[in-house]
């Protein structure tokens, strides 16, 4: 009697999707391609427009799915193979082996500090380093590491075994196999998010110091981050002016995000939040804030203070003392210095999504998201009966409708079972 | 009964171990009255570890215990779950927080040691008060009540109908389908309003258990989640429904044109709001009412923006879709969009705009836009430094929230924003939850919002409601809550504005207020507004707390 | 992108055994040596943010001066003022009372009531002969490690300058 429904991707989506399924009483499978859970959303320090800490948001879920006896959580995996049709659904799951026992690991991180390895910590935006054996982000959950073999020495075929030596818990285990793993599932929910654009080259990011992108400023100004949220420059300097740039990435994708600009204006928050008196300019093409709240927060936060330049053609390039903002104002062609620039860009389809819709038989839509079955009246409901989609894997959008379209995806899969 | 309290003290490994003297903690607890065990183990969470805290439990036929170990937020669940098979209320036991709060971040092994005492202590004195707390279940109905027969309306009531749930659609005026049915084409898909309400009507008319009322309205709301009872009237006959959850889906109006200033003279002949526009397109012919073939329109976004202090969000891509209206009925018509933000936020927004652009349509980012009647109609903008005379105009006005939010807010006890909208109960976690549970708003009355979004959040206040009301079970509301000692309270009523869920209601028999178990939180707000400490929070009762702040003061 | 390590981001592991330690947190050694008054302070923490952010701080391993003696409460809005007081007529020298930030209350608003009743205890407090600097409200969120840090020790190093609670001095003649 008891329906199995998979829900791929644990982003606040998938974790809302999970969540209510399991109250419905429906067996959850939820697979994750990362260690942990969370998506996007853990990166972030507050969320706007209530400036609420993302962490305590979406902790007390996170907890909920670990504790949940209704969600199986398979972490690391991907879904490789679906045969059937809905109802009856076949899936093969790819589950990498994390050396790591989930049940003995107590997350006390005395493994960490003996890993000879040192590497980029790609989960922190390269901006601070990790280990070979890590957890992604301090206050990460599940709090259990996991081993990145493409980088433990010990995978490279060096004897190493000084993590495995440090744990009292006997919790790492080097033999730990990949595993193979089928389901039956009656219905599949894809809820795999998005991914941050990377700036083309004219705006200088990773060639120009102190140009960063939004998940590069978020992690900065994240309190568990690379600078425990200090905002500084790479000379260790305090920044004293500061340029926002809109819409990156939006003549490339050729669509709007969304969230762009509200996001840039909560950005404006932090800054006055840490530097009281810093200069911030931001470059916008058209101030996108629908919905019944934005433009009072926009006034909010044009009240802290920050000039508005509507711009175009942006290109950033290195000057004697700081940064310049080179733009089009009109039909005028100026400058402007900034000892910092931050690149607001645009939400991108994930980059495997286009294997995913193979996997699943699923359409996309010509710029690489999910496509929905009708682009009003079915945002929910892929091209193929009994998978649905939802959150920002079908369109960019903010949170509050990502748990809005989970909520509905959960609905739809519910009702292809007569649930009513 | 004699009290038979076990206190356990996890190592955690080398975590706790090393750096608290667990012997000498164990020395100070030992003595303590009603304790008969105090044990240690290498690691509670084990599956030894939990086994053998099954086991002692059952051995020493014990009340309670208190549990030192990590923080309650990762294990609390895990030994309640232990002390659940082992035959024990699942309330009676308490941990000590002595790892996150103790052994990590105090430096000095003796001071850590001292104050781990202090911690058990505090614990084992709190314990001794806790109850035990068993799981109520509360008989739901699964029938729901939807208010507003628009688009989000009628969604939601055909996702929640069947053979065990009932659902009544009421409707203000006599038909359903809301505006969109005078729409001839919705973006972004361009299907007709008319046809997509139709084939819903006829699944509404196969459905025996969607019961509609046209013409009618809500005039009373009592009851809560799970157990509501409106009264609806329709025509001049009462009826009483009883339903476990309500939707509210009473759309949105445009802004009364009347009530803006600044724009000049917005009565004159050949201005239409977008709704009238819609109306002239499904009718078949626009024309100016001299009744010739208009060579220009100039059409207006964001009118009453700044007077309602929020952008829509549609009224750009509507009016966009106005320029493709007029371009596929009277190609050649010169069309000018005057826009403030050009808001496109969703991926195939933008091409629509560049397809129309691209036929032709002058898009204008104008300021502080007056118009004139002036031997025609003109559009003046930028300060007064540009004209633009045009043969019709078209206007986007703001949406404002349905006339009878007010009313309905009360009725239902609900909040409504500074905009006038209700209130979600979390702008971003609970976005079609109210603060009063089994209460849901959708669609456009929850903020101005396309079809898209409205349907889906139709669709996601009934998947909650599939979720959460099951037909043939039962409710399992939260036990650590709030109850009020009829003894002491007086009848001040103070407590019930303090709680933020209306968790709180009056009985006027007994003059007493009395907590709603289905409702409350358990936040224990309402205490401190209490003069006569007549509330008490299970498991955080005052006198809990006082055994707790004592022990911790020693 | 590795160059963009900058020089205040030392790599560290998310356990980094106190190496952020601020400058003002209490040295090691025995505190009662420095000083013979070592202060008792009560924290009231939401189990929401401050509780959280306590658990992080645990878990990151930032040192702390055992001072501090958290109660759990759900929300701090059920911290009743006569807990508060009860806490300085049984000896604390401070009360701390933490929870989430405005706006960012587990249950809504409880946080708007716990500011409420905070000013108001102010005067209370004042009226029974107590600094007001005893009794403090702040807003901590989960993952704000290194602000309950800051804080707990902060407001112990100024209930160490106030000195003893005079109203536990009395009682104990
Ligand atoms: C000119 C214009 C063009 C638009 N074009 C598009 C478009 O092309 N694409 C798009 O996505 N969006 C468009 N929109 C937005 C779209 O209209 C809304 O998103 C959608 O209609 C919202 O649906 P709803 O069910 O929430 O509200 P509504 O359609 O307003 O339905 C509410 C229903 O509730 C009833 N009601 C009201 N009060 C009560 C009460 N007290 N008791 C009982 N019943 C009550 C009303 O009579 C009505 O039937 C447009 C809007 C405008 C103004
Ligand atoms: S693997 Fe072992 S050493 Fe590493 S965090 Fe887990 S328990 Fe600690
Ligand atoms: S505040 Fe206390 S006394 Fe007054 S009504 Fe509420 S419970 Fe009764
Ligand atoms: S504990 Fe909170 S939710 Fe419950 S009645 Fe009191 S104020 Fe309301
Ligand atoms: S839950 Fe943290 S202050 Fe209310």
């Amino acid at each position: 009697m008891e329906n199995n429904i998979l829900v791929i991707g644990a982003g606040i989506t998938g974790i809302e999707a999970s969540i209510l399924l399991a109250n419905a009483g429906k067996h959850v499978y939820l697979v994750e391609k990362s260690p942990i859970i969370g998506g996007n959303i853990i990166k972030f320090e507050h969320v706007f427009p209530n400036f609420e800490c993302a962490t305590c948001l979406v902790s007390p879920r996170q907890q909920e799915v670990l504790q949940n006896s209704n969600i199986e959580l398979l972490l690391l995996s991907e879904v490789k193979k679906v045969t059937g049709k809905p109802g009856a659904f076949s899936v093969k799951i790819k589950k990498q082996a994390r050396y790591v026992d989930m049940e003995n690991c107590i997350g006390c991180g005395a493994c960490y500090d003996v890993c000879p390895v040192k590497i980029p910590n790609e989960y922190e935006e390269n901006l601070m380093q990790r280990f070979a054996i890590y957890v992604p982000y301090s206050g990460s959950l599940p709090n259990v590491p996991a081993i990145d073999t493409e980088n433990c020495i010990r995978f490279a075929g060096e004897e190493c075994n000084a993590c495995q030596e440090s744990c009292m818990f006997e919790a790492i285990n080097y033999d730990e196999k990949d595993e193979e793993l089928d389901l039956k599932v009656d219905a599949i929910i894809v809820s795999t998010g998005f991914q941050q654009h990377k700036p083309v080259a004219k705006y200088g990011w990773g060639t120009i110091d102190d140009v960063y992108n939004a998940f590069e400023f978020e992690r900065i100004f994240a309190s568990n981050g690379p600078t425990t949220g200090e905002i500084k420059k790479k000379d260790g300097s305090e920044p004293k002016s500061i340029a926002i740039i809109h819409c990156v990435g939006r003549d490339e994708n050729k669509y709007c995000s969304a969230v762009c600009c509200i996001n840039s204006l909560k950005f404006i928050h932090y800054l006055k939040e840490k530097i009281e008196d810093i200069k911030i300019t931001n470059f916008y093409r058209d101030l996108c804030l629908p919905g019944k709240k934005y433009d009072k927060f926009a006034g909010d936060m044009k009240s802290l203070g920050t000039d508005f330049i509507r711009s175009d053609d942006i290109e950033i390039s290195s000057g004697d003392k700081s940064i310049l903002v080179n733009y089009m104002n009109g039909d005028a062609k100026k400058q402007l210095p900034a000892d910092m620039v931050i690149l607001s860009s645009s939400i991108e389809p994930q980059k495997d999504n286009n294997d995913l819709a193979k996997v699943l038989g699923i359409e996309l839509d010509s710029f690489g998201f999910f496509q929905e079955s009708d682009p009003d009246f079915g945002t929910e409901t892929s091209t193929r009966d009994g998978i649905y989609i939802a959150g920002c894997a079908q369109a960019p959008k903010d949170i509050q409708n990502c748990v809005t379209q989970a909520q509905s995806a959960v609905e739809k899969a519910l009702f292809q079972f007569n649930l009513k | 009964m004699k009290e038979r309290i076990g206190i356990f003290l996890c190592e955690c490994g080398p975590n706790i171990a090393e750096k608290i003297d667990l012997d000498k903690v164990k020395e100070a607890l030992e003595h303590l009255p009603n304790v008969v065990i105090v044990a240690r183990h290498k690691l509670f969470c084990s599956l030894q570890g939990k086994e053998f805290l099954k086991e002692s439990i059952k051995e020493n036929n014990l009340t309670r215990f208190v549990i030192a170990a990590c923080s309650p937020k990762q294990h609390e669940l895990t030994f309640m779950i232990v002390a659940e098979d082992a035959g024990m209320n699942p309330h009676l036991f308490q941990m000590a927080n002595i790892r996150e709060q103790c052994a990590w971040i105090i430096e000095d092994k003796d001071e850590a040691t001292k104050k781990a005492i202090l911690y058990i202590k505090a614990a084992y004195k709190r314990v001794i008060y806790h109850e035990s707390l068993d799981k109520k279940e509360i008989v739901a109905n699964p029938d729901v009540l939807v208010i507003g027969g628009g688009i989000a309306g009628i969604e939601a009531s055909l996702a929640l109908a069947g053979p065990d749930r009932k659902v009544y659609l009421i409707e203000k005026t006599e038909s359903l389908g809301g505006k969109i049915k005078e729409f001839d084409e919705v973006f972004i898909s361009f299907k007709n309003g008319q046809s997509i309400i139709d084939e819903r009507l006829e699944r509404i008319e196969k459905e025996d258990n969607i019961e509609t009322r046209l013409q009618a309205e809500v005039i009373d709301v009592k009851g809560f989640l799970g157990n509501f009872i409106v009264i609806v009237k329709t025509g001049d006959s009462e009826e009483k429904i009883q339903v476990g959850a309500i939707i509210v889906a009473i759309g949105f109006e445009l802004i009364n044109l009347s009530q803006l200033k600044g724009y000049g003279s917005l009565d004159c002949d050949d201005i239409y709001t977008g709704l009238e526009f819609e109306k002239m397109k499904k009718e078949g012919k626009i024309t100016t009412k001299s009744g010739s073939v208009p060579k220009s329109v100039g059409i207006i976004h964001c009118i009453g923006r700044n007077e309602v202090g929020y952008c829509s969000g549609v009224c750009c891509l509507s009016s966009i879709k106005f320029s493709k209206y007029i371009q596929d009925k009277l190609p050649g018509t010169n069309i000018f969009e005057f826009y403030r933000d050009l808001t496109l936020p969703d991926k195939a927004y933008q091409k629509f705009y560049e397809n129309i652009e691209n036929k032709g349509v002058n898009f204008i980012q104008a300021d502080d836009i007056k118009i004139a009647n002036e031997k025609g109609l003109k559009i003046k903008y930028n300060k007064n430094k540009s004209t633009q005379p045009v043969d019709m105009i078209i206007l986007s006005p703001a949406y404002v929230p349905a006339k009878d939010s007010n009313s309905l807010a009360e009725m239902l006890r609900i909040p409504r924003d500074d905009s006038g909208f209700f209130t979600e109960e979390h702008p971003k976690l609970a976005p079609v939850n109210t603060s009063a549970e089994g209460i849901f708003i959708i669609g456009c009355a929850q903020g101005p919002k396309s079809i898209k979004d409205s349907i889906s959040q139709a669709h996601a206040a009934a998947g909650k409601i599939l979720a959460s009301i099951i037909p043939g079970k039962k409710l399992e509301p939260e036990v650590r809550i709030s109850y009020i000692n009829e003894a002491f309270c007086i009848g001040c009523q103070k407590c019930l504005n303090t709680c933020n869920y209306g968790a709180i209601y009056f009985d006027n028999l007994k003059f007493i207020s009395i907590v709603n178990e289905v409702l409350c939180h358990g936040c224990g707000n309402c205490i401190a507004s209490c003069n006569s400490s007549a509330i008490q929070l299970k498991h955080f009762k005052d006198i809990q707390m006082h055994q707790e702040i004592i022990e911790i003061l020693r | 992108m590795l160059k963009k390590v900058t020089a205040n981001s030392k790599p560290r592991s998310s356990f980094n055994n106190g190496k952020f330690m601020p400058k003002s947190s209490v040295k090691k050694g025995n505190p009662k040596i420095e000083e013979d008054f070592f202060p008792k302070i009560v924290a009231f923490c939401c189990n929401w943010c401050t509780y959280g952010a306590a658990d992080l701080a645990g878990t990151s391993k930032f040192t702390m001066p055992p001072s501090i003696s958290v109660v759990k409460v759900m929300c701090s809005s059920r911290v009743d003022p006569v807990q508060v007081l009860e806490s300085f007529l049984r000896g604390a020298d401070g009360v701390l009372i933490a929870g989430c930030h405005p706006g960012d209350c587990h249950y809504d608003n409880g946080n708007y009531y716990t500011r409420r009743r905070f000013a108001l205890l102010n005067e209370v407090v004042q009226s029974l002969g107590l600094e007001n600097d005893r009794l403090q409200l702040s807003w901590i969120s989960a993952s704000e490690a290194k602000k309950y840090q800051q804080t707990v020790t902060d407001f112990t190093e100024k209930i160490k300058k106030l000195g003893r609670n005079p109203l536990w001095v009395k009682s104990e003649i």
